[in-house]
């Protein structure tokens, strides 16, 4: 009885790690600024269609007190979740261009089911400007490719998805 | 109480006609703080017909201060100027504060004089104990009863919503929580009187800022069946809401008119 149970939860896990091969590929460029430089805070997160967060991707931040500038991310997730919010920090970065990789998964560490998303990419730098990339993108099975326009805090951008 | 309407939505509100009508807001530093150790902010108490510029000091000590968890709490100090008072807070549980002034009922009442076409006014008269204090000869005299509250939410980390009602006058019951109003998405909010949905409630919604621009360019807004008034701003910013009801009555012992006004500053945030 004992061997069974093992056997199926064996099973069970190899099929669960099957259904996570979907790969979300962000390029990202932050472009040099003129003048007075703070490194950004970036948040970038997945909204399903009907604007609710899933997943937040990447968060670079300092502390907790300016959370809240980066706005869009705090109302839809951040505040919604301090665990969570603990669970995927990490410092911010320079200017520079950054490769990140993730597994098409919502915060729980359960597959994005197939569907319409939209990728967001919220970049807020203190005494500077703020931009908020918005990628419509649908999860259907295909591979596809995004090029990202440049807005005034990041620099053309490449958004891949790899089934 | 219940009341037999005589008049829903007559033409020029009595509420507003008193001599006293200033708006009056409480304007807070932040709406929506992030801080694992708990935050600061600065609260403005004006009243002032510029939305948002300070113009008289209203009584900080009459503001009322409820935590997410029904709480009273206690400001760190508070300073009264010639413009504004203010009033420094400490947040330390996550969720939602209510500040709240105002909502006791106060009594008015008007009357004209033979020979003066323009109206007259006594403060704290009732129907009860207006008659020693009329003049003789007064004709068109009217009393009203008037609750107004000044309300603002400030949000520490995760919403809360810790929304009562007491069931008196005019009052605000957001749909949509006030900490999640953003630029171009749909909002709704309800108002209640006496505690029942309350249609055909005014209510007027003004932007930050009306000193910088020639129109006023303010929203205005009547609550449907079901009390509820639905809108969608175009632009981030702070606001003002000002909400206004009243009704004749025919058989209540202190009054002609019952009604209410809110006072209410929200932001919406940036998309």
């Amino acid at each position: 009885m004992k061997k069974k149970i093992l056997l199926i939860s064996f099973l069970w896990l190899t099929s669960t790690a099957q259904v996570t091969a979907t790969e979300l590929q962000l390029d990202l460029k932050l472009p040099a600024q003129a003048g007075e430089y703070h490194n950004p805070y970036v948040a970038i997160w997945i909204e399903n269609s009907k604007g609710q967060s899933v997943r937040t991707l990447s968060l670079w931040r300092e502390g907790s007190k300016w959370l809240k500038d980066i706005r869009r991310w705090w109302r839809k997730a951040g505040r919604k979740d301090a665990d969570l919010v603990d669970g995927i920090t990490s410092a911010t970065r320079a200017a520079g261009q950054y490769q990140l990789n993730f597994d098409a998964l919502d915060d729980k560490g359960q597959p994005l089911v197939q569907g319409k998303y939209t990728l967001r990419i919220e970049v807020v730098r203190e005494n500077g400007g703020r931009s908020i990339v918005k990628q419509p993108f649908a999860l259907d099975g295909k591979e596809q490719k995004f090029t990202l326009k440049a807005t005034s805090e990041t620099a053309k951008s490449i958004f891949t998805i790899k089934e | 109480m219940k009341f037999k309407h005589l008049l829903l939505g007559a033409g020029a509100l009595l509420l507003a006609a008193q001599a006293s009508a200033h708006n009056r807001w409480i304007l807070p530093s932040h709406f929506s703080l992030s801080n694992d150790k708990g935050e600061w902010v600065m609260v403005d108490i004006t009243a002032s017909n510029e939305t948002f510029n300070v113009d008289k000091p209203m009584g900080a000590d009459r503001l009322k201060i409820t935590g997410p968890d029904g709480k009273s709490i206690f400001p760190g100090s508070s300073y009264r100027g010639h413009r504004k008072s203010v009033v420094d807070i400490h947040l330390e549980k996550d969720g939602t504060y209510q500040l709240a002034m105002g909502g006791e009922p106060r009594y008015f009442t008007s009357y004209k004089r033979k020979g003066e076409d323009k109206e007259q006014w006594l403060r704290n008269a009732n129907k009860t104990n207006r008659k020693s204090r009329l003049p003789k000869g007064a004709y068109d005299v009217k009393t009203v009863e008037g609750s107004s509250s000044v309300l603002t939410y400030i949000t520490l980390n995760s919403p809360s919503k810790n929304f009562t009602a007491t069931n008196k006058g005019l009052e605000f019951m957001p749909i949509t929580h006030p900490s999640d109003i953003a630029q171009g998405e749909a909002a709704q909010f309800k108002f209640l009187f006496n505690g029942k949905a309350q249609p055909g409630v005014k209510v007027e919604i003004i932007r930050e800022g009306v000193r910088y621009r020639n129109e006023q360019e303010a929203l205005t807004l009547k609550t449907d069946s079901q009390g509820q008034v639905d809108f969608t701003l175009a632009q981030a910013g702070r606001y003002i809401l000002m909400a206004e009801y009243e009704q004749d009555v025919s058989d209540y012992a202190l009054a002609d008119t019952v009604g209410g006004r809110v006072f209410l500053t929200f932001e919406a945030v940036l998309d």
